[in-house]
């Protein structure tokens, strides 16, 4: 991130254009490349898979079609360009580049290696980085048994058990091998169940409440289940409607299965959010428009969507799509807080919009989703344990283009507005949530790049066998904290960020506001004295701002912290009105610079704008530094029992 | 706090009141009638709690901060119970309460509230309210009645009036007292709990229209007063018709809003408070001259404009090449608009680069030219080594200033001004920019139009000026920081346009000018003292309400200097409620700084011996204005702001501060005086410690330290 420097035009290269920038580097050059041997640094496992040389690199946004000249290398994880930029225009990317001066015959099969390597018809062939260490205990991925329990403990939420009926995927594909139910529902009878929903997946719990109130998700009654039924024979519609009505009773049977769980069998709530919230096809076609709004193709189309930016932000609707599903969210809030309601999140599969609602939910509910661990927690469960379609929605394999829907930006988006409306609410930045879009496209992690759990595991089992005499991990996203070099979401980041050093990701994705309200919740009289005390939250409010702001390159979670039980006192509430809703513009913006009105170096202005980014973290060093001399000053006096 | 309806409504019509529930505690205790007094014995809420609470500790501040506090303007405690409770803490413990460190009691801040009346403001137990529709005109010499607004020093009530509704946009009709001083209208409501509180200063006031006849009005609440605020609101009062109390108001209202019109002093005249510091010596031409290293050896500063004989608007002391004789200013003069030859605002610490600014030359359809002004502007060059080029920036559009021609106006021709280019900035005229910000109300006030919000914003073109006037004075920064050449600038007259851009570059590429102190030398140098319309382009006083002169040139102005604010948050070392409060009192008319056109008109009514700085005001108060986050190292930090629509926003703190909903949840400025506030109690206890310590080690042997880690 460092290396941006005046450097001269290294010898390898020849201009053929008169450059007026030519001293452009990129300043998201993610390694130093050594100029005179003209190759791409490799991660392990990877592979170059065609090369050109002499392409022309446009410059973002240049009247002149002026460019860096350089050589294009394709390999099976990224595209490289002298510096090895992750090429991506699905994440609201585009890069030019012109193979004018390329030997004929190179171009087509870079052409040929970037199509069939950026959208590869399996999964199995997307690159997958692997031969790092296994990667760092510290986030429950939801996939034993254990996890679950935990969070069936932490939240104290009553009547629900763990069945480890799925264990080899044999009862739903998509779903993790453990699943929590309702406590009278015998395994037996999940199975049986669980043919009539769509996707086989029966209802699962994701969350509650002391009192009683479950977060369920459930999908909808499979309308095709003759063929899965493998009663296909001479079918008449009677029979038909008779199994319809014996569907129809099982889902009547699971809500009355939920609703026997509530302690004080309170009616739960449904919410069918095919219904209420905007179809999957909506939500992509209001995508497309904003991605078309932030990729110009030059700066006369730019200063053209410029002078209608808002008009067409209103147009795509996305923030609509974003209010309508904090809208949701919050009613369900309401029903579990006020009302002591049990809410089922029922979709076609439910996989895609409850996980939205499901976690927005509980991050307005569960001031543990607000910590960085808490959320990563939460991601883990909602998304890529209860088998969000990630590679299908987003579109990590060529085939199916009629899935894609960016569901998960619509989350992080709607993430982004509470963040907004509370500063100091959550323990992660907005740059945070711009990098987890970022790592959904990069497969350097494994994360977001499946289908399922299910989909996960057998990728890793075929690259095990590839690869028999290593041990293969695949690594988590979370892994990036403990990992030295700067997480990859954070390399693409690109023009916005600063050039910060080691300890740069921390200080870009910890919200300074939410550790102030911290030290403050400390520095109020009378906590000082309790905080030796482990039972009391002053101990445990010590011991999160260490972890966050002493011990370098530390974790800031603790795998064997005691668990700490759910506490519905500070919820959040937002305000869905469009005006209140803000474009989120550090995201959709990341990739556009401005056309240089200037004459400056362009690279030049963003690092004057970005130079003083660590004057928020210099007060809070500068306030711990003084409540730990305080406190250590304290105990030597004895001031502190 | 995830609270229902009940609670947050309250909240929300707190938000309203807006005027500082602050100042408001004193009456707020003092409410006698049996009615409001078990209003706010019944409710336990934590918010009324801590809204008491937090009055009724800011009784106690001292009588140096009242005006800005009780500004409309405030944003006051939130809806939000927590962060108004902070807010009330922190109220406390800076007004130095005994209880200092320990959370205020909630339940008996409560109670106490309704009977603890022994504050020093201005009401008497005795007085009992009974609702009578009487009618109170008083000279100003008593005490005051808890419905009646406590009173800044020199400000005397004009006259009450019972049983007035305020029809509020968002919360519905109040019914109260409305109180018309010589400095505001206050409006209270007893009805709701906290009461309900508005004020506005009538400075602040465009117009004021009577609705509903006396025989033809119909139906309730359709007789009455609406008053249109030049800070994008408009009230409605309705009147009883039987009291008779309208007219009593609108007099008193027109009177004391439109002074200029009445031939009255403003309320700045009168107003008598003292403050510690004399914001009228903030700004000293010469030694904000030195600062810049003038004179050197080829800038001098000249005194021929003394008298304000050879330019009435501009300042008296000019900085001009030391080239050019006072012969030659003289010449220049005859050829610029007006006389408001090329004077320097600014000058590059290292490469002399300079800013100057200047009127339109009177070029004509014939295409007149002036040899001494030509040499005059290579004199301007050759006062930069660095470059043999001179940019003159055209603020306006070139078609406009083509037409200015015919007025006799015009622009440089390349052909007459060797090495010069002309760029033109397309900058529109004031009358452009009061339709866009007619607009813009029209958009923000009082209810947003959710669905079509961002295409009625855009089509105000709000941001397109913005844009323009904030790249404009980008490229005359670019120019002076990286091509080191020297930037001459204009638009017709040179008090508009001009004054945005020359202020935004330097802003740009002077940290001095985003301190606190240099904000104000700032203002006070490019706009007042170079003759910044400021009585005509507000129309301080006067009721001609659709006065073509009238513009939101200086608004702007500010609003580009939050935009620049908003992408680089760490430069400035003063929040946004600075410039709020500055475009408060920018109307408000409470200070001297504003009024009057030039310097030459405010000498001649004494305003900085007869009135108050608005810069006493603030630099009295450095700590309510303070941005934590200040990293003074970027005082040598060039701003170049992104200028594209995309990187700007509308401030909607400002412009829809009335609208409760598009209120923040959580104001961040509370969280920063915490940040201060936390930060200094931290560092006062270690100290503390420190001593007793030491102390201690003088009598014990010292003990061993043990960490906690």
């Amino acid at each position: 991130m460092s290396s941006y420097r005046r450097s001269k035009p290294p010898g390898g290269f020849k201009a053929y254009v008169d450059f007026v920038e030519f001293e452009e580097r990129p300043i998201d050059v993610p390694e130093e490349i050594e100029y005179g041997k003209a190759e791409p640094q490799l991660l392990p496992g990877e592979i170059v898979i065609a090369e050109a040389n002499n392409v022309l690199k446009f410059a973002p946004l240049k009247t002149n079609k002026t460019g860096i000249s350089g050589t294009l290398f394709i390999t099976n994880f990224k595209v490289s360009f002298v510096t090895s930029l992750p090429v991506d225009s699905k994440n609201l990317r585009m890069i030019n580049f012109s193979f004018k001066f390329t030997p004929a015959g190179e171009d087509l099969r870079v052409a040929q290696a970037l199509l069939h390597h950026a959208f590869p018809p399996s999964i199995d062939h997307l690159f997958l980085s692997c031969g790092y260490p296994p990667p760092p205990p510290g986030i429950p991925d939801f996939c034993m048994a254990q996890d679950w329990e935990r969070e069936l403990q932490r939240t104290r939420c009553p009547n629900w058990r763990v069945s480890k009926h799925n264990e080899f995927f044999n009862l739903c594909s998509s779903l993790p091998t453990v699943v929590v139910v309702p406590r009278d529902l015998l395994d037996a009878q999940l199975e049986q169940a669980a043919q009539h929903f769509q996707g086989t997946r029966p209802p699962v719990w994701c969350w509650g409440s002391l009192a009683g109130a479950a977060l369920v998700r459930m999908a909808q009654i499979s309308p095709s289940i003759t063929d899965k039924m493998s009663v296909t024979k001479s079918m008449g519609t009677l029979k038909r409607r008779k199994l319809e009505e014996v569907s129809q009773q099982q889902e009547n049977r699971m809500m009355g299965l939920v609703h026997r769980c509530h302690p004080k069998k309170l009616q739960p709530t449904i919410l069918d959010l095919d219904q209420i919230l905007p179809s999957l096809k909506d939500i992509q076609i209001s995508y497309i428009k904003l991605r078309e709004l932030h990729t110009p193709d030059d700066p006369s189309q730019f200063w053209e969507q410029d002078r209608h930016y808002y008009s067409r932000w209103e147009s795509s609707r996305w923030l609509s799509h974003v209010s309508k599903c904090l809208d949701v969210a919050q009613s369900a809030a309401t029903a579990i807080l006020h009302h002591n309601s049990s809410v089922i999140l029922q979709e076609s599969e439910g996989r895609d919009l409850s996980a939205i609602i499901s976690s927005l939910v509980q991050l307005l509910l569960d001031p543990q989703a607000r910590t960085m661990r808490g959320f990563h927690c939460l991601i883990q469960k909602e998304w890529v344990s209860l088998g969000h379609p990630f590679s299908a929605r987003l579109g990590h394999t060529r085939n199916d283009v009629e899935e894609q829907c960016p569901l998960w930006l619509l989350f992080l988006d709607c993430v982004y507005q509470v963040s907004v409306q509370h500063p100091s609410s959550l323990e992660f930045t907005s740059e945070y949530l711009v990098a987890l879009w970022h790592a959904a496209h990069c497969s350097l992690h494994s994360s977001f790049m499946f289908n399922s759990v299910n989909a996960r595991h057998t990728a890793s089992a075929v690259l095990q066998r590839e690869n028999p005499h290593q041990p293969i991990y695949l690594r988590p996203v979370w892994s990036w904290w403990a990992e030295s070099y700067n997480p990859p979401g954070k390399k693409q980041n690109g023009p916005s960020e600063d050039n910060l050093k080691r300890s740069s990701s921390r200080e870009a994705f910890l919200n300074v506001h939410y550790i102030q309200n911290l030290m403050e919740s400390l520095s109020a009289s009378g906590a000082f004295r309790r905080i030796s005390d482990p039972l009391s939250s002053a101990y445990h409010t010590w011991h999160r701002i260490e972890s966050l702001l002493g011990g370098a390159g530390s974790l800031p979670f603790d795998s064997t912290a005691t668990v700490v039980p759910l506490q519905l006192d500070a919820s959040l509430r937002v305000d869905v009105t469009w005006s209140s809703l803000k474009p989120w513009q550090d995201c959709f913006c990341a990739w556009v610079s401005e056309p240089a009105t200037l004459t400056l170096n362009e690279l030049e202005s963003t690092l004057k704008r970005s130079s003083p980014t660590s004057q928020h973290w210099k007060h809070l060093y500068q306030m711990y530094n003084t409540l730990k001399n305080h406190l250590s000053e304290g105990l030597t006096n004895g001031v502190i029992a | 706090m995830f609270s229902g309806g009940g609670i947050e409504k309250k909240g929300k019509i707190k938000g309203i009141s807006q005027l500082g529930s602050i100042s408001s505690s004193s009456s707020t205790g003092g409410t006698t009638s049996s009615s409001s007094s078990s209003h706010s014995n019944k409710s336990g809420s934590s918010s009324s709690c801590s809204n008491n609470s937090g009055s009724s500790s800011s009784g106690s501040t001292p009588p140096g901060t009242p005006p800005h506090v009780q500004m409309a303007s405030h944003e006051s405690l939130n809806s939000e119970s927590k962060s108004s409770s902070l807010n009330s803490k922190l109220g406390h413990e800076s007004a130095g309460s005994p209880s200092a460190g320990s959370p205020s009691p909630p339940k008996s801040a409560c109670s106490s509230s309704s009977t603890s009346t022994d504050q020093q403001h201005h009401h008497q137990l005795s007085h009992v309210l009974n609702a009578t529709s009487k009618m109170t005109v008083r000279d100003g010499t008593r005490t005051l009645r808890p419905d009646e607004p406590s009173l800044v020093p020199g400000e005397h009530l004009e006259g009450t009036a019972r049983e007035v509704t305020y029809l509020c946009p968002y919360t519905g009709p109040k019914k109260g007292t409305l109180s018309v001083t010589s400095y505001r209208l206050y409006f209270r409501s007893p009805d709701t709990d906290p009461p309900f509180e508005l004020e506005v200063p009538l400075g602040v006031v465009s117009r004021i229209e009577k609705v509903g006849g006396a025989n033809t009005s119909r139906g309730e609440n359709s007789y009455g007063i609406e008053i249109f605020c030049k800070d994008i609101r408009n009230l409605r009062f309705a009147h009883k018709q039987e009291n008779h109390s309208r007219r009593m108001v609108t007099e008193k209202l027109l009177q004391h809003a439109f002074p200029a019109s009445h031939k009255l002093p403003f309320f700045a005249f009168e107003y008598c408070e003292q403050y510690p510091e004399n914001g009228w010596s903030v700004y000293e031409p010469i030694a904000e001259l030195k600062r810049q290293g003038l004179p050197n050896e080829s800038w001098r500063i000249t005194r021929i404009n003394e008298e304000y004989e050879l330019c009435e608007t501009y300042p008296a002391v000019w900085a001009v090449p030391a080239a050019a004789s006072e012969h030659d200013l003289r010449n220049v003069a005859v050829f610029r608009s007006r006389g408001r030859i090329p004077v320097l605002s600014w000058i590059h610490p290292e490469s002399q680069a300079t800013i100057t600014r200047c009127a339109q030359p009177l070029v004509g359809v014939s295409g007149k030219r002036s040899r001494d002004d030509e040499c005059y502007i290579q004199h301007i060059m050759d006062a930069n080594a660095q470059s043999h080029k001179i940019f003159i920036m055209d603020a306006r559009p070139s078609v406009n200033a083509v037409a200015n021609k015919a007025k006799g106006g015009g622009y440089e021709s390349e052909d007459a001004y060797q090495n010069a280019e002309v760029q033109f900035l397309d900058i529109h005229n004031i009358h452009v920019m009061r339709e866009s910000l007619r607009k813009l109300q029209e958009v923000c006030y009082p209810h947003i139009d959710n669905a079509h919000w961002l295409s009625n914003l855009e089509a105000t073109h709000w941001l397109d000026h913005i844009r323009c006037v904030l790249s404009g004075a980008l490229r005359i920064a670019d120019k002076v920081e990286s091509h080191k050449t020297s930037v001459v600038v204009h638009c017709s007259d040179g008090w508009d346009r001009t004054a945005q851009l020359t202020a935004l570059a330097m802003l740009m590429l002077d940290g001095y000018y985003r301190t606190i102190t240099g904000i104000a030398v700032l203002i006070e140098k490019e706009w007042l003292s170079f003759g910044h319309k400021f009585a005509q382009r507000i129309g301080h006083g006067d009721d001609r309400h659709q006065d073509a002169d009238r513009s939101p040139v200086f608004l702007q102005f500010v609003d580009c200097v939050w935009q620049i604010m908003k992408q680089f948050p760490h430069a400035f070392q003063f929040t946004e409620d600075l410039l709020i409060t500055v475009l408060d009192h920018l109307y408000s008319c409470l200070f001297g700084t504003f009024l009057y056109n030039s310097e030459r008109e405010r000498m001649e009514k004494e305003v900085k011996t007869k009135t108050v700085s608005l810069w006493s005001l603030i630099l009295s108060n450095p700590s309510d204005f303070e941005n934590p986050l200040y990293n003074p190292a970027t005082r040598h930090h060039v701003l170049f702001p992104l200028t594209s629509i995309r990187h700007l926003c509308l401030w909607d703190k400002y412009y829809c501060r009335w609208n409760p909903s598009m209120r923040q949840q959580e104001p961040v400025h509370i969280r920063f005086k915490e940040l201060l506030h936390v930060k200094g109690q931290l560092e006062k206890r270690v100290d503390e410690l420190r001593k007793e310590l030491a102390a201690r080690q003088t009598h014990d042997s010292p003990r061993v330290a043990s960490a906690i880690v």
